[in-house]
């Protein structure tokens, strides 16, 4: 098979011309199984953060990063669609850091798409490293596919990947067997990472990159999560607002312990005196007014925590009396009434309105 | 995956379990007494609600269970004991290791600092390391406000972060919305 062809043509001669033109050709084979790759589905990008949250590491990533990188990558989709989908693939952690290492030269490639010329040009030039490594990063996201179970191959791949080390990172200059020795490891299905110059050892290195990849996509997710941390940038000032963030909602939540205090002699908070309260000063609606004769006994019985067990299913129906604002005609699993009540709108000015209304 | 209102109705319904017990047991409390229960009752609740899944939620539980009189309400709070248990376990062998492996770290950091040579020029070196000390800094911040932080590296730290801004919103959220409406209630 030609990939195999190429490896061994390129170990034989580190630094020759044919190496060259043997990735282009390869890169152009390649581009059948980017299409493929495309073409599968991605995952959703859920903008909810709890989801986020759910997933496991690898695919959390994975979201952060497909649309980090259709920001970052204004040209040919191929690539951002390559590290959409390499996410795909069994959790390798070779592939993770992989992955992550590429969504920090995609920054550096936005002009550098061109597969074709890479080769030649990257071998003198110092400036089109990115050009090279985006383009083998997606030939080897693809390549990677068959990876797992092509085991034969990884002896070839881990000389290639001792060889790779040399390669350097976009900001140094490269030499051309280096160049060399790393693209024709493209053609290999496994994964390769590379290692910076001046790295003492590849797996410390690669690993505090994955890790520093993994922190800075987590940390994105916290700028979202916290309001007015879009704008900033800097990682210092992020976690200057997250720290405030968080000591105010601690701060609210002594507050509100100290109101809820003081608004009881004792902390006994019948949810059911709450609700005849309020559905005592609610006298409109024909449905609140059927419900509610049905819910006066139920609402005698307090502080047995046993009938509270039971009371969560009458709160159930009690629900339109508080979701009035919203028309109760929609389909309300047996939640808290006031909790569906909360999370709708801002509660206190709800319930305020809700009382003048009455009177 | 988790809807808010899930998380808020199980917090309300361990809170209220909470502070029933708690109401049952002591008869005149002054405010600051109340406040404080109903706090713990609250936090405990948001925390049991991760059911032990999330550290800081282990080490809200496990700090709560530290005091005698807390253990009942945690206890109760969180069901049956053999869970508890588990999450004590769970935290203290945690706790163990994380001192340890921070301990290690630090003898090692002190140990090859004074080897490592700055390659990059002058300036360069000097704003990243300005910034990397402002980074740890607030890290630092962030650990100690978050419950057990101190224990975690940082990318859990971020982690932990992200779901205690989650529960302390939720809590947040209910905790305002009960008191306004007890508050409407009394005023009635």
């Amino acid at each position: 098979m030609e990939p195999e062809a190429g490896t061994t043509e390129t170990r034989s001669n580190g630094t020759t011309s044919d190496g060259d033109e043997a990735v282009a050709l390869e890169s152009l084979q390649f581009t059948d199984e980017i299409h493929r790759l495309i073409s599968a589905p991605s995952t959703d990008n859920a903008s909810s953060f709890t989801a986020l949250l759910e997933l496991p590491a690898p695919q959390a990533v994975e979201l952060l990063h497909s649309p980090e990188s259709a920001t970052l990558i204004a040209a040919p989709a191929p690539n951002v669609e390559d590290i959409k989908d390499s996410f795909h693939f069994p959790s390798n952690t070779g592939l993770i850091e992989r992955a992550a290492r590429f969504s920090v030269f995609a920054g550096d490639s936005i002009n550098n798409n061109n597969k074709t010329g890479s080769p030649e040009t990257t071998s003198n030039n110092s400036s089109a490293n990115p050009q090279k490594e985006v383009k083998s990063e997606p030939a080897e996201t693809e390549s990677s596919q068959p990876l797992v179970s092509d085991p034969t191959v990884e002896k070839r791949s881990m000389k290639r990947k001792d060889r790779e080390k040399k390669v350097k990172g976009s900001t140094k200059k490269s030499k051309t067997a280096a160049n060399e020795s790393s693209e024709d490891a493209e053609k290999l299905p496994y994964v390769h990472v590379r290692a910076r110059r001046g790295q003492a050892t590849d797996s410390h290195s690669l690993a505090e990159r994955a890790r520093r990849e993994k922190i800075n996509a987590r940390m994105k997710l916290l700028q979202e999560l916290v309001p007015g941390c879009n704008k900033i940038s800097g990682t210092a000032l992020v976690l200057d607002e997250i720290i405030n963030h968080v000591q105010s909602l601690q701060r609210q939540v002594e507050f509100l312990s100290m109101r809820l205090a003081a608004v009881n002699p004792r902390i006994d908070f019948n949810l059911d005196s709450i609700f005849t309260a309020e559905s005592g000063s609610l006298m409109d609606g024909n449905f609140p007014s059927m419900v509610m004769p049905l819910m006066w006994p139920e609402v005698q019985v307090n502080g047995n925590r046993q009938q509270y067990q039971q009371q969560w299913h009458f709160d159930a129906i009690q629900q339109p009396i508080w979701g009035r604002e919203e028309m109760c005609n929609n389909y309300i699993t047996p939640e808290n009434s006031l909790l569906s009540y909360d999370s709708s709108t801002n509660s206190a000015t709800l319930h305020s309105n809700q009382v003048k209304m009455e009177l | 995956m988790r809807s808010p209102g899930s998380l808020k109705q199980e917090f309300l319904k361990k809170w209220i379990m909470g502070l029933q017990r708690c109401s049952s047991s002591k008869n005149s409390m002054s405010v600051l007494d109340r406040k404080k229960a109903i706090k713990l009752s609250a936090d405990i609740a948001m925390a049991s609600a991760r059911k032990g899944t999330t550290c800081w939620s282990r080490a809200l539980i496990a700090s709560a269970s530290k005091g005698a009189s807390d253990k009942h309400l945690v206890e109760q709070i969180l069901g049956p004991e053999s869970e508890r248990l588990i999450l004590m376990k769970k935290f203290s062998t945690g706790a163990l290791v994380c001192s340890k492996r921070i301990r290690s770290k630090k003898i090692l950091k002190r140990s090859c600092g004074i080897r490592r040579t700055r390659k990059c020029a002058p300036q360069a070196a000097l704003a990243s390391s300005i910034a990397k000390r402002l980074v740890r800094k607030r890290t630092q911040v962030l650990k100690r406000l978050i419950p057990g932080g101190e224990f975690m590296n940082e990318v859990s730290l971020i982690e932990e972060t992200l779901d205690y801004i989650i529960s302390l919103r939720a809590q947040v959220d209910v905790m305002r919305s009960l008191a306004s409406a007890s508050e409407l209630m009394n005023h009635n």
